[in-house]
């Protein structure tokens, strides 16, 4: 069930990365699974040489997340990108960042070559505990308390500051804002950020527990495209319950029918877009 | 005219390639001449009615896996039989996917095709038992119009007699296609691409023109699957991944969809330009992907837009 | 022969009541134009008599058959066809192209996968006609994105009188249109119409030029309700109806 859950925090940064693109921009980035993979690897890398390099063991959790928000520089790059077909047809928009996670996948493989990335154990620093008659290490607890924090955290800047403010009137009436006077192009440009900045430090955060390998990135989309499904287009509510849902669903297929996993998380995505196409918190029309 | 000229050229090529270019070349136009028929499908979906399926993989792995399993538990090597099989299967699945799919639009059909293939692949890749997990199932060497070729290695079976096969079914297909499109149904369908509203109020069935297109396409897809399957022997889970799919969209982009023949040069120029890629880097992914957005961003008619062809009057 | 009538409708949005129990009934030969200021439920009713809407209560019949929310395809089969106020063609479709598709439609050849579009003569002299009388017929290769907007509209209405239709429903057919142009189309319209056999034709307008020069029937609508039913002269000369209708300033002209 913890399992679960941490799958469910990782998973959630990622989705709500998705969602705020999409609200804003319309776009659904597939590239976001590029970006995770991106800081996982960047993760391995960074605290490997942190620790080599000196670094207490307990801070590597600082030096993960550093390395994951230093990635988000490539966001107003690939946004700029993006920009030159925000006009265009969905289907071309979708197939301008299937285009990119073609081309992060052998930047990947070009740093980091194939083989998979590991950190180790260097997270069972943070000891385990017991609980529930199952040994959960506290790491992953930390990232379980990491993704609910940033879930608030992303709750408050939507609708506590001016920023989050202008987002969300972007999102709800694009026209309108640009009216009021409101820069587009920087507001496309820093929500775009922030999205990738939320799919790079999830991956950074997933590393301890998993290893960096070449598929992560193509396969996480297709979760993460589960989520914002079940939990509806654009909405961060919907990426919070959606990931949960989601990551009890593989924890829960993997305890009772390992072969059901995914095919469970499929059938459930197919259910909702046929009952509720617009996911449980649905926005605006898409 | 220089149309007809150029098609003329190319038919007498594809006639001639066996003999005259290189083996390893001309066993690479099969899995061209696959695709083609699968991307005919898919671009009755997208082309004409103006739907972009993220899943059109799944038939195209439905396809092959019934020819895998015809041939591997049933013993059946008539290739007419696995074709039929195959188009049937993916007739039959499309019915109830179809229903389902074409209720949506837009993004959200792209959404849940891509669902459907995905589903697809887990099941292939879980149900070991059943489908051989991501070994996959193999496809024996089917019988042609009855005969074995048993005098034939596996080369030598491929560059002839299943070489002549395959380009005879894509010219089947390709005309029936072409009817396809060019028949009333066709117009009602580029009618729902074009303003689905006012079609409904010029009295067109939407829902169910697109259900239609939907099957064909799947049916198309399913063929080339089966054909796809024979040269390489082998039927496996990857086939009906999203990637996949979204290969056979970059095909159908690279060729032209808004021309008729833009999946069979999409196909050809994909086929092609992947072997040679692949040959000068490893990181021939980082180049399509760069291909893909160059063609998204500048050329989206792709190369048959470039060329400036028109789409094809009706009258 | 009536031909389309309301019985009583109603039609509420949650609380807000859009209709509030419309009679109508619309017999053959009739040109009938429905007025009203905005919000009177012009559209709500239109909506509802072309079966894109079901009523909360009340029954609307075609021909005798029921057709409350049966939707536009159904209702085309049926013959009542309906025209927009904003401009709605088929921007890749060519003109001919454009009318082929109700031609079909009515001969039920639509659905035909393996026929040759190319060889039916039959739909293209259709087309060929009905292109004629609307002033089209000399560009039945031209795509329809690339007309004039006064063209776009002709386009539009005669899609819907291609499919034959016994009675026409048009939402402002003249809108967008200058004021030079809205006759020239309203001349082709009904000249279309007596020639193709439609029977009946309600127009929803704002132009009273327009609906005083063509209909023989007005029908004022004004808060969901009918106020009046009444030929031309009839409406002209109720000034409190003018007024509650159209405001001071028409009374002023």
């Amino acid at each position: 069930m913890l399992g679960g859950a941490f799958h469910a925090a990782v998973l959630f940064l990622v989705s709500a990365g998705l969602q705020l693109v999409f609200g804003v921009q319309k776009i659904l980035n597939l590239a976001c699974g590029s970006f995770y993979a991106l800081g996982a690897y960047l993760g391995v890398s960074a605290v490997t040489w942190a620790l080599g390099a000196g670094l207490p063991a307990p801070l590597f959790v600082v030096v993960l997340i550093a390395a994951g928000l230093a990635l988000a520089v490539i966001g107003p790059v690939v946004e700029r990108i993006l920009r030159t077909i925000y006009d265009r047809d969905e289907s071309f928009q979708l197939l301008l960042t299937f285009a990119l996670v073609l081309m992060f996948e052998d930047v990947i493989r070009f740093v980091w070559g194939t083989a998979p990335h590991q950190l180790g154990t260097v997270y069972l620093v943070y000891g385990q505990l017991r609980i529930a008659g199952s040994t959960v290490p506290v790491y992953n607890l930390v990232v379980i308390a990491a993704g609910a924090l940033i879930a608030l955290g992303m709750g408050w800047l939507l609708t506590r500051t001016r920023f989050g403010r202008i987002v969300r009137a972007t999102a709800e009436n694009r026209e309108m804002s640009e009216a009021l006077g409101v820069d587009m192009h920087s507001v496309y440009a820093r929500v775009f950020t922030l999205g990738v900045a939320l799919g790079t430090v999830g991956g950074a955060l997933v590393i301890p527990a998993t290893a960096a390998t070449s598929e992560m990135g193509i396969e996480l989309i297709v979760e993460a495209f589960a989520v914002v499904v079940i939990g509806g287009l654009g909405s961060m509510r919907g990426a919070f319950v959606g990931a949960l849902i989601v990551g009890l669903l593989k924890a829960g297929a993997i305890a009772i029918w390992p072969e059901v996993e995914m095919l469970a998380v499929y059938v459930v995505v197919v259910a909702v877009l046929v009952l509720r196409p617009t996911g449980l918190f649905a926005r605006a029309a898409a | 005219m220089i149309a007809r000229a150029l098609g003329a050229i190319a038919v007498v090529a594809l006639l001639a390639a066996p003999v005259v270019i290189p083996r390893y070349h001309v066993t690479l136009l099969l899995p061209a001449f696959a695709y083609s028929i699968g991307l005919l499908g898919l671009n009755l979906l997208f082309g004409t009615t103006g739907l972009l399926s993220f899943g059109h993989a799944l038939f195209v792995a439905l396809g092959a896996y019934t020819a895998a399993a015809l041939t591997t538990h049933f013993h059946i090597l008539h290739l007419e039989t696995l074709l039929i099989g195959a188009a049937l299967v993916a007739g039959v699945v499309a019915v109830p996917v179809g229903l389902l799919c074409v209720r949506y639009v837009k993004i959200y059909f792209g959404m849940l095709t891509l669902a459907f293939g995905m589903l697809f692949y887990s099941f292939l890749y879980k149900f070991y038992t059943l489908t051989g997990g991501d070994e996959g199932i193999r496809v024996l060497r089917p019988r042609l119009l009855g005969q074995a070729f048993a005098g034939l290695d596996k080369v030598e079976f491929l560059i002839g007699p299943f070489y002549y096969y395959a380009l005879a079914v894509l010219a089947m297909a390709t005309l029936l296609m072409h009817r396809i499109v060019r028949s009333p149904f066709g117009l009602g369908l580029r009618a729902i691409r074009e303003n689905p509203d006012k079609a409904a109020y010029v009295g067109v069935a939407v829902r169910r023109y697109r259900f239609y297109a939907f099957v064909i396409a799947a049916v198309f897809g399913a063929v080339g699957g089966a054909l796809l399957a024979v040269p390489t022997g082998l039927a496996d889970p990857l086939l009906a991944y999203w990637t996949h799919s979204g290969n056979l969209v970059f095909m159908l982009l690279l060729g032209g969809f808004d021309h008729f023949l833009g999946p069979l040069v999409g196909a050809l120029v994909f086929i092609l330009l992947q072997d040679t890629v692949m040959s000068l880097t490893t990181y021939w992914r980082f180049v399509f992907g760069a291909i893909l957005a160059v063609i998204v961003i500048f050329f989206p008619r792709g190369l048959l837009g470039l060329l400036a062809w028109r789409r094809e009057p009706t009258a | 022969m009536t031909l389309l009538e309301a019985v009583d409708v109603r039609k509420f949005y949650g609380t807000f009541c859009a209709l509030d129990g419309v009679s109508l009934t619309i017999a053959a030969g009739q040109f009938v134009s429905i007025i009203g200021p905005n919000g009177a439920g012009k559209t709500t009713l239109v909506n509802v008599l072309t079966g894109l809407l079901a009523p909360t209560s009340g029954r609307v019949r075609f021909k005798g058959d029921e057709v409350a929310g049966i939707g536009p395809v159904r209702l085309a089969r049926l013959g009542m066809a309906r025209s927009f106020q904003l401009v709605n063609v088929f921007p890749g479709l060519t003109v001919g192209e454009t009318l082929a598709v109700p031609v079909l439609a009515r001969r039920r050849r639509g659905g035909r996968l393996l026929a040759s579009l190319a060889r039916d003569r039959e739909t293209w002299s259709d087309v060929a006609e009905i292109a004629a009388l609307f002033g089209l017929g000399d560009r039945l290769e031209r795509p329809a994105r690339t007309l004039p907007q006064g063209d776009k509209k002709l386009l539009d209405v005669a899609s819907a009188f291609a499919l034959r239709p016994e009675v026409v429903l048009m939402d402002e057919p003249t809108s967008g249109v200058s004021t030079a142009d809205k006759h020239a189309i309203m001349q082709t319209l009904v000249q279309a119409a007596a020639r193709m056999g439609v029977q009946a034709i309600i127009q929803v307008e704002h132009d009273m030029d327009i609906v005083f020069g063509y209909s023989d029937r007005i029908v004022a609508l004004h808060q969901g309700r009918v106020l009046a039913d009444a030929t031309p002269d009839a409406v002209r000369a109720d000034e409190r109806l003018i007024d509650t209708v159209l405001g001071r300033s028409y009374l002023a002209r």
